[in-house]
């Protein structure tokens, strides 16, 4: 049996499979919880319905691509395991580039089938999962005490009256911090463009610039709708439609690049 | 419904979210790292604990750094139950905090609020189960979705699933705030510019970038506020 038939064996996908049906099910538990807890203390349902349609709407077209990254990483390391770490934890960006890196450390050539034993499948499995574990273990230690100190100003603070006035602050900070998330990834849009192939050569790819700003103007467009005809369930299918249109311009402008 | 008894039915649930989301966690770490050494009983081949720990020492500590970041950002964003459910799905900067900010946004909820704490937990969880769904579907369907998804045609359209998310949410978020919006837009645009090696570390040019956007929202809010100081001192 082939190393690929291996990672393809009905017994890693039931692991796999046990570990993503887990997974699902806190989610199901989480909403629930939330959505009766937002009921019990008189939150407005409809908005509530509206958060889970747009949601839902919102990750289909994310989805089909980090769906990419499973059929990219299963050439070399099989199907169930990518589709449980882009399940679970992974990020798409990131997974890739981990796997790449740990088949490189351990000394194989690069990620491919070719060079892929049991024992190389096995240590690059447990690096994926130690990397990126992080957040998961931040958030078992420090998340209680985080999000409290959070949502109350310190007492200093509060004996100089400061705590109020920051209070109000916080919602203004993270649209902050968003804009700064977003600039960070337009700027490298339009670093790559400029300087991509070499300082101020301007032959860089144009794509992602180019499709940031087409979902920009149907982002526009939607806004638009929204405002003069006061159509609020636009809003659920904004980001899906701005980002389905720009999508569909990046297959025509990818045959001018 | 008394005030006094929703804030207590909202403390009792955040302190069941916290012991869920701990006992969620532990599981799914234990789960994880767990599945290697299953897969290496199975295969006849355990991990190589010495390449483990030198492919750790090379990649494991950058990823260490660039976690704790996230975790520093993101958790004021989502609340309590999004930051549990957000950290164990991943997926966060492509999809989980984009969409949380959208529905907080749609619904109008202000940061640190119970409606913020509800709405995130429920986006994020919607977002996770959506994701899985698409790809247990996609893996079932894999033989024949291969050569569509895989066809050159398509390939630019899904190379720029993030562009193309981002340019959406550019242009709803600097047009109320384009004051705040264009010096960390321009001061970016310059740094990759000039240095672009930094693409391959966007995720950490994050930092630099929220602090400038935090600085001026700051700068502005203090501003606007200062009037209303004087009048209070007046």
């Amino acid at each position: 049996m082939n190393i690929l038939s291996q990672l393809n064996s009905p017994f890693i996908y039931l692991v796999c499979g046990v570990i993503v049906l887990f997974v699902a099910l806190l989610c199901v538990v989480f909403a629930v919880r939330a959505y009766r807890a937002g009921k019990a203390i008189g939150m407005d349902v409809t908005k509530m319905k509206r958060t889970i349609v747009a949601s839902a709407t919102f990750a289909v077209l994310p989805s089909v691509g980090i769906l990419l990254g499973v059929i990219a990483l299963s050439g070399s390391l099989g199907t169930p395991w990518p589709w449980l770490r882009l399940s679970v934890i992974g990020a798409l960006h990131y997974e890739t580039q981990v796997a790449e890196a740990a088949a490189e450390a351990i000394g194989l050539g690069g990620l491919s089938a070719s060079q892929m034993t049991a024992k190389a499948f096995t240590t690059i499995a447990l690096l994926m999962s130690v990397c990126i574990m992080w957040g998961m273990v931040f958030s078992l230690f420090t998340c209680k005490r985080y999000t409290s100190r959070l949502n109350s100003p310190s007492p200093k603070k509060k004996k100089e009256g400061k705590g109020v006035s920051l209070a109000g602050f916080g919602d203004q900070a993270m649209t902050a911090m968003f804009i700064g998330l977003v600039s960070a990834y337009l700027g490298s849009y339009i670093g790559t463009l400029v300087s991509g192939n070499g300082l101020f050569q301007f032959s860089g790819s144009f794509l992602p610039l180019a499709v940031a700003l087409v979902g920009a103007a149907a982002m526009g467009v939607f806004i638009w709708i929204r405002n003069r005809w006061n159509a609020l369930w636009v809003d659920s299918f904004s980001i899906a439609g701005s980002m389905l249109i720009a999508m569909t311009a990046a297959i025509f402008l990818g045959r001018l690049a | 419904m008394n005030e006094e008894i929703k804030r207590e039915q909202y403390e009792k649930y955040l302190r069941s979210t916290h012991r869920l989301g701990r006992i969620a966690i532990l599981l799914t770490l234990v789960m994880l790292i767990g599945a290697p050494f299953v897969f290496g009983a199975y295969l006849k081949a355990m991990p190589d604990i010495g390449a483990f720990a030198k492919g750790f020492m090379s990649i494991g500590i950058v990823y260490l750094v660039s976690c704790i970041a996230e975790y520093l950002i993101y958790v004021p964003m989502l609340g309590a139950g999004g930051s549990y459910l957000a950290f164990i799905t991943g997926n966060l900067i492509n999809m989980k905090i984009p969409c949380a900010v959208n529905a907080r946004d749609i619904v109008g909820a202000k940061s640190g609020t119970a409606e913020n704490e509800i709405i995130s937990t429920l986006s994020i969880a919607t977002s996770s189960l959506v994701t899985i769904v698409v790809l247990a579907l996609g893996v079932m369907l894999l033989i024949p979705l291969q050569p569509l998804l895989q066809s050159p045609a398509l390939q630019p359209a899904f190379d720029n699933v993030v562009p193309a998310l981002f340019g959406a949410m550019a242009c709803k978020y600097y047009r109320g705030n384009r004051k705040i919006a264009a010096v960390p837009l321009i001061v970016m645009s310059l740094l990759f510019i000039l240095v672009p090696s930094l693409t391959g570390s966007t995720s950490f040019m994050i930092i630099p970038s929220g602090a400038i956007a935090i600085g001026l929202a700051y700068l502005f809010y203090r501003r606007s506020a200062r009037p209303s100081e004087t009048e209070v001192r007046s």
